[in-house]
């Protein structure tokens, strides 16, 4: 039991990682970022190749990650979203994009990095072990504080920085947040550029547990969306819950149902469909996002 | 004579908030009935009641006999009792007359797999909802923008706009949520020669939610007073103007009215 | 004819003759063979996409015509290859039950709008694949391999269907019957659209609640159209598995589902050709590209990304402006 939880702690922080990017992007630009798993994936690559082929300390690495996905990000806003939002007749052109700007991410990771998985070497060896009741590496477990420490560093920018506030009130109300004088292209470029380190910093992190290969932004991007669905789209304390509990389903799912193989993503998969009959907003979200 | 609709013991509770608080009043065939009040009276929440668009708390709204609060806004439709919506509340990329032509959805006589064949009645049903459309905007004096993309009309034609989707329904009692807001001296007095019109010729039965006084004390045959929630009042123009308590509900809120 | 403007006659008389007769004539020229595969799947995949092209025009973005194809799929090969049944008749009754699930799941989730639906139907495409893998009647990850090719049919000694094992060239086989079928899906589609049905869609995608004030029964309506949207998904999937033989898990993934509404998107959501458009031209732009090796996806979502940027509106959107209807 103890295990389980632990587990839970451990996917949910990493969970509530991605989904908080996601929900970040979804609130300020309406945009469903289909690309947020590759995102992902590129930032684990990035850490990959400064920590683990060139030998830069790790922390370093995972800046590196932070600054190239913002960068990435905010050159997608920039010449992307931001130009398309203004030219398109529905929104929903944007899924589009971003289903394209998928596409183009996976094929420059084919072509930079290969097919091949990739992992590297621990950051911290040993394993923790109280009593055989919870028994994890320390590596996950520095992982698992660094996540934390990140989401709280986040909420606390979100909160208390001037940038936070203006990305807040875009957030809530696009045109009022115009007419207060925030300037509202710099800061969806910001939103979408922090948003998509987000995604870089949990690749980074993850790279050092379960490493990183090509096909893993996809399905990284439907548990994303799904952290997003439970917690209700576009609230930033939604996609910390969402990403909570998909991180406790798995871990309980996968100790209980262990034998079964892949049954645990489906009851997952059925019971959100049946939550979001019941309650179509989310846990936190306002009806009709 | 019974009356035509009966609002009974209707409440309305959001969590601890009571929007409408044990309301009942009738509406006669053919009347112009007003609910005014203060904002956030309640008036727009009892509107959605009558309409089903919002299941009553407790109580209920009867309409010929029938119950048709807490069913669904469709049916209720079906039953002749139509709401309209302010002016945001559109079709936007249909043209007017396209509007006015799909909203006569519930006097189509064919099934919808009739008119995916072309059956004969389906056809029928086309130029008659395309022959009905040129009228009533005719009556509505709104024939000269009836090619208009509806997301293009200025505000008071919007409002004429679902004026007329709603009478494109054929309904029996009509129920207009503030047709007069936002209208200038002339554009009101139009109106209420519009709304009056849609009573005397076509024989609706109107009940609207309004702010605009002057407009409800010249197009009204009684009034209902709502105020945080209740009824203080109800009855014929001259009795709302003097009684006591709709005085002091006013008088009490008159900065609120300005914001709207 | 059919209240058609004799343009429009035109129109559709060269797109039939260029497609049966045009087509097999550059192609035998040509002896590019493999473009019959190619054009195959194309009108299968633009059938499905229909589908999710009418999901669109009450408002939903439907990211879950994957599922719909990988149940078609499946009924079609459990039938021909359990059950012995004629293709032919497992063809509409995997439409029908895939209509059958879709108004079962539809019932809860259409409730759901914009983001929420979309995601829920992503998630859907996801359920199915797993559902596949974990039944026996699935046969899990081995899936079903070596479905019969359809055998014909004959009416009173008639054959009114060819014995398709019988023949020499299949592939020209399977393209008649594909762009047949696509043919009748687009013909329903475009006459549901310009009916009354379609009109009240229309009504339903500006403003749903206007909608039922003028007494039309949206839940109905929309059950009924994601019921029609799955039935072309269905078909086409179950068309797919005949022509490959085989059905596995994988045959329909999440990315089939991002490309069914690419398609519609790519095509233009307000022109009914749009999704048949947008199909032809990414399916078969997918295929042009793939002499350039390792280099394919990065030209082909590159140029993807390039149209949307220039024309967020869809490539038919060229013709008639910005926010036609037609």
């Amino acid at each position: 039991m103890e295990q389980i939880l632990a587990n839970g702690v451990y996917l949910g922080s990493q969970y509530a990682m991605i989904a908080l990017g996601l929900t970040l992007i979804f609130a300020l630009m309406n945009v469903l970022n289909f690309a947020h798993g590759q995102m992902y994936v590129i930032g684990g690559f990035v850490t990959y190749t400064f920590y683990g082929q060139w030998g830069v300390p790790f922390v370093l690495a995972l800046v590196m990650s932070c600054v190239t996905l913002a960068i990435l990000g905010a050159l997608i806003e920039k010449f992307l979203f931001a130009p398309v939002i203004k030219g398109s007749a529905r929104e929903e052109s944007t899924m589009l994009l971003a289903a394209g700007i998928a596409f183009f991410l996976d094929a420059v990771i084919l072509l930079v990095f290969g097919e091949k998985q990739r992992g590297v070497p621990k950051i911290v060896d040993g394993v923790f072990n109280w009593d055989f009741r919870i028994i994890m590496p320390y590596d996950r477990i520095l992982i698992c504080l660094l996540a934390i420490l990140s989401i709280v560093a986040f909420i606390g920018l979100m909160q208390y920085t001037k940038t936070g506030r203006a990305l807040r009130a875009l957030a809530q109300d696009r045109t009022a947040a115009q007419l207060m004088g925030v300037n509202v292209d710099r800061y969806s470029m910001i939103g979408f550029a922090l948003g998509a380190m987000l995604a870089g910093l949990v690749g980074g992190l993850l790279v050092t547990i379960t490493g990183v290969n090509l096909g893993m932004g996809g399905p990284t991007s439907i548990k994303a969306f799904m952290m997003v669905m439970i917690g209700g789209a576009g609230v930033i304390s939604g996609a910390i819950w969402g990403g909570i509990i998909l991180g406790f389903m798995e871990a309980i799912g996968l100790a209980l149902l262990y034998q079964y193989g892949d049954i645990t993503y489906l009851l997952i998969f059925v019971s959100l469909m049946i939550f979001l009959a019941i309650r179509p907003q989310g846990l936190m979200g306002k009806p009709w996002g | 004579m019974s009356p035509l609709l009966q609002v009974r013991n209707v409440t309305k509770k959001y969590g601890g908030l009571t929007a409408n608080n044990d309301i009942s009043f009738d509406v006669a065939e053919n009347e112009i009935l007003s609910v005014i009040g203060p904002n956030g009276a309640g008036k727009s929440t009892l509107f959605k009641m009558i309409s089903s668009f919002t299941p009553t708390t407790t109580g209920e709204v009867i309409y010929r006999g029938e119950r048709i609060s807490n069913l669904r806004p469709h049916i209720v439709a079906r039953k002749g009792v139509v709401r309209t919506f302010q002016e945001t509340t559109i079709f936007k990329s249909m043209t007017v007359r396209e509007s006015v032509v799909v909203a006569q959805h519930l006097r189509a006589r064919a099934s919808l797999a009739g008119y995916f064949w072309g059956s004969k009645t389906a056809k029928n049903d086309v130029t008659a909802f395309g022959k009905y459309a040129d009228e009533l905007l005719e009556f509505l004096g709104m024939s000269d923008i009836s090619k208009e993309q509806a997301s293009n009309l200025p505000q008071g034609s919007l409002r004429a706009l679902g004026i007329a989707i709603g009478l494109a329904t054929d309904p029996k009692v009509l129920l207009l949520d503030e047709p007069f807001a936002g209208m200038n001296h002339d554009e009101t007095m139009n109106m209420v020669n519009l709304v009056r019109s849609v009573r005397d010729e076509r024989g609706v039965t109107v009940m609207l939610v309004e702010h605009d006084m002057p407009a409800v004390m010249s197009i009204s045959d009684r009034i209902v007073v709502l105020n945080f929630g209740e009824k203080i009042a109800e009855g014929t123009p001259s009795e709302i103007q003097n009684n006591e308590k709709v005085i002091e509900a006013y008088l009490g809120s008159v900065d609120d009215e300005i914001g709207m | 004819m059919f209240g058609f403007s004799s343009k429009q006659l035109i129109g559709v008389g060269l797109f039939l003759f260029a497609i049966f007769i045009g087509v097999p004539l550059v192609i035998g020229a040509t002896g590019r063979w493999d473009f019959y595969f190619t054009l195959t799947s194309v009108a299968l995949l633009a059938i499905a996409s229909a589908g999710v092209w009418l999901t669109f025009y009450i408002g939903r973005i439907n990211i879950g015509q994957g599922a719909f194809a990988l149940i078609g799929a499946y009924v079609s090969a459990i039938l021909v290859v359990k059950a012995g049944w004629s293709f032919w008749i497992s063809l509409p009754a995997a439409g029908l039950f895939a209509a059958v699930v879709a108004v079962l799941i539809g019932l809860p989730i259409l409730r759901l709008r914009g983001v929420y639906f979309a995601m829920i139907t992503l998630v859907l495409t996801q359920v199915v694949t797993l559902t596949a893998l974990a039944l026996p009647v699935t046969n899990g990850a081995k899936g079903i391999s070596n479905i019969p090719l359809p055998s014909g049919i004959s009416v009173f000694g008639i054959p009114i269907l060819p014995d398709f094992a019988a023949m020499e060239n299949t592939k020209l086989a399977f393209y008649y019957t594909a762009c047949i079928i696509m043919i009748l899906t687009y013909a329903a589609l475009y006459r549901l659209v310009n009916s009354r049905l379609g009109h009240l869609c229309r009504s339903m995608q500006q403003n749903e609640e206007l909608a039922s004030s003028i007494g039309v029964n949206i839940a109905y309506i929309r059950i009924v159209i994601f019921a029609i949207s799955s039935f072309f998904g269905g078909l086409g999937g179950a068309m797919f598995g005949s022509i490959a033989q085989s059905v596995y898990p994988s045959s329909f993934q999440v990315a089939d589902s991002v490309n069914f509404m690419l398609n519609c998107f790519l095509g233009g959501l307000g022109y009914v050709f749009g999704p048949m458009l947008g199909t032809l031209v990414l399916y078969f732009g997918w295929d042009l590209l793939f002499e350039f090796g390792k280099y394919q996806m990065l030209i082909y979502s590159t140029i993807l990304i390039v149209i949307i940027r220039f024309l967020p509106n869809g490539l038919l959107s060229i013709r008639f402006g910005k926010g036609g209807d037609k």
